[in-house]
């Protein structure tokens, strides 16, 4: 099988640099998503893997071969798209049969692979159809087909998902995470949906304007995130951010509430000789109450609006300059009253602390 | 009901009329005039006398007999059928062309392609008259003589040695260098509304620019391949412009120059003013060009085109 190394790639479109200096590592048999806003790079990149771009500067490796200029077919991957590009002139059959035609593959040998793959993507019963008659479902099955019958060394899906309906996305994400398991195929994701790269990511590594923001499994992106950007852009809804004023006590001040931080983060704020700080949290690890609770951070502020989404109800917060969300059970939010002042009490260990200059988090700046 | 009868004749009035006007009113009238004896536009003289088919009786004689009108038919039938190829297919490899080229490239190139098209008639064709001019300041003749393959000035489209080939080159190269860029056209926006993702996953398939001609480009272009290939096969029939005053000005002989389209023009308004004669030939020609028409959407699977898409999308 096969691993990718992306080594300081680098890829302009004239003035605009649409991936910027890109390492990365991706492991034999892993399926990695790139998760970022679109226009983050994230396509580009992919399409640097696939051959379709050639990067600017930097090259490329499966396993330690340089693939820097080869073509796609040499390169031998297979590309899923959104739109799942289909030959609409070709019935399913031939569609999934013209990468190996292509081959020059002896008749009876594409015959048997073609109805191989359909059979492990169930989609035998529609080989004779033209992609028209085929639902959003099945036409994307029979992309993944016309992928995966080269045998690919590499599966790459550009949003694979985003063309369907949000009830069959779920389905098909959890069949498409076992598929990629059970094939051990090196595979490589792109998506903007966050809960999408969550759900089924080995490894997700977050690219917003061109650059790396982050790598790392789910847990560690979701629990730990580096930098800002990553914080507010994982998560539903993502994590709130305070803004806070460093004390000379050592204790940070917000919205007329005080905090005393951890002696480790206390450390480098020192170090750092920052005047304010960026707290962020999530809105799973605060409850909003009536009256501040024993052992939490319960900064006031004012119930903005109470949105129940069957257990659990998502609760507006507004906290001086800040608005923030707090997720936790719709029992409990729907006895808070509209308008009237509330605390927001947040589990202080859970708070991670971000540098407002470079917006990293503190954890990841060296000791 | 009845508001709504008067509101469509409202918005629909002036282009019927418009349409009326120009197009079924001539139409008609040139039917009618070929079964009169009409000649010198003796409109008061002629209009009313009724004579059946004679016109058409007459032209069926000259054509059979005639070696002139022989000349005629053939000229036509050669015209049509090459320059059709030629503006079909070189309007094709055009738009291929331009489409693997980048989009400034691409621009430069079809605009220089368009020149022929945004010129006025008589002006394209005055180039032309002074290109195969047959003396010396002819540029296609000092061209020959500075490059000495020929020893004294040749008349291509006139001099008997050269007909009829020399007369149907220069009718041919002056009409097919217009038509072109129509096909170029045509063929190049149907490429570019291609998903460009269809052509990414060929490539990534393993497909070479000539596969992605054969496999993708073509099969899906199918129909306005059938448009462009019956369109031009109409215009082509029913031009005259550039060819009545390449003859006019002498530059290809009156015989071999002349298309059945030159020849109706020619026979109602320059030679014979035989309008009787001429609106039977057009009629004729109207008639053939409807059975071409019909014949190549049949072969071409028209009706194929226009079915309604099955299944659920």
């Amino acid at each position: 099988m096969v691993s990718i190394r992306l080594d300081k790639v680098t890829k302009r479109f004239g003035k605009v640099v649409a991936v910027n200096n890109v390492s990365l590592e991706i492991e034999d048999g892993k399926l990695y998503v790139l998760l970022g806003p679109s226009g983050g790079g994230k396509t580009t990149t992919l399409y640097l893997i696939a051959g379709i771009y050639k990067p600017t500067s930097g090259r490329i490796y499966f396993n330690e071969k340089d693939v820097t200029d080869l073509t796609p077919a040499e390169r031998n991957v297979g590309l899923v798209f959104q739109n799942y590009a289909l030959y609409p002139h070709m019935k399913v059959y031939d569609n999934i049969a013209f990468p190996l035609r292509l081959r020059k593959e002896p008749k009876s040998k594409i015959d048997s692979k073609v109805h191989e793959v359909a059979k492990f993507l169930r989609i035998e019963n529609l080989l004779d159809r033209y992609p028209h008659q085929l639902s959003g479902g099945q036409q994307q099955r029979v992309a993944l087909a016309r992928a995966l019958v080269k045998e690919p060394s590499v599966l790459l899906l550009d949003e694979p998902l985003s063309n369907l309906d949000a009830l069959l996305r779920v389905y098909i994400r959890a069949e498409l995470k076992r598929m990629q398991q059970d094939l051990g195929i090196t595979s490589v994701y792109v998506t903007h949906d966050q809960s999408e790269a969550l759900a089924i990511a080995d490894k997700i590594v977050v690219i917003n304007k061109g650059i790396i923001q982050q790598e790392g499994t789910p847990e560690q992106i979701y629990e730990n995130p580096r930098n800002v950007f990553v914080a507010t852009f994982i998560g539903n809804p993502p994590m709130n951010i305070v803004k806070g004023t460093v004390l000379e006590d050592g204790t940070i001040e917000t919205t007329g509430s005080r905090l005393t931080p951890p002696p480790a983060v206390l450390e480098k704020i020192k170090r750092l000789k920052l005047k304010n700080i960026l707290m962020a949290f999530r809105p799973e690890n605060a409850v909003v109450s009536e009256h501040p609770m024993e052992g939490r951070f319960s900064p006031m502020g004012d119930l903005f609006e109470v949105e129940p989404l069957g257990r659990d109800a998502v609760v507006t917060v507004t906290v001086g300059e800040f608005v923030i969300k707090v997720v936790m059970p719709t029992r409990e939010a729907m006895q808070l009253r509209i308008g009237s002042k509330v605390h927001v009490n947040i589990d202080p260990s859970t708070i991670k602390y971000f540098d407002p200059n470079t917006e990293l988090n503190l954890e990841y700046i060296e000791a | 009901m009845k508001i709504r009868k008067t509101s469509l004749l409202f918005f629909l009035g002036p282009a019927l009329f418009v349409v009326a006007l120009f197009y079924i009113i001539p139409l008609f009238l040139s039917v009618y005039i070929s079964f009169t004896p009409m000649v010198d536009w003796n409109v008061n003289r002629y209009l009313t006398q009724f004579i059946g088919l004679q016109n058409y009786e007459r032209l069926f004689h000259i054509v059979m007999y005639d070696p002139d009108m022989r000349a005629v038919v053939i000229t036509t039938v050669v015209f049509v059928l090459v320059t059709l190829v030629i503006n079909v297919f070189g309007g094709l490899l055009l738009a291929l062309a331009t489409y693997f080229m980048d989009e400034k490239m691409s621009a430069a190139y079809q605009g220089l392609w368009l020149l022929p098209r945004m010129t006025p008639i008589a002006v394209y064709s005055l180039l032309w008259y002074y290109f195969f001019h047959s003396s010396g300041i002819g540029i296609l003749n000092s061209i020959l003589l500075k490059l000495h393959l020929i020893d004294h000035p040749i008349a291509l489209g006139l001099d008997p040695k050269y007909l009829p080939w020399g007369a149907w080159f220069i009718i041919i190269f002056v009409n097919g260098l217009v038509g072109v860029s129509y096909g170029m056209i045509i063929f190049y926006s149907a490429f570019k509304s291609i998903p460009k993702e269809l052509i990414i996953a060929a490539r990534v398939d393993g497909a070479s620019t000539t596969r992605i001609i054969r496999h993708i480009l073509l099969p899906l272009t199918k129909w306005h391949f059938t448009f462009v290939m019956v369109w031009q096969m109409f215009s082509l029939l029913m031009t005259y412009a550039q060819t009545f005053l390449l003859v006019e000005w002498r530059v290809v002989d009156s015989t071999w120059g002349q298309t059945w389209a030159l020849y109706v023009f020619r026979t109602a308004f320059t030679t014979t003013k035989d309008q009787g004669l001429a609106a039977a030939a057009s009629t004729f020609l109207s008639i053939i060009g409807i059975v071409l028409g019909i014949i190549a959407l049949k072969a071409l699977g028209y009706e194929k085109m226009i079915l309604e898409p099955k299944g659920d999308i």
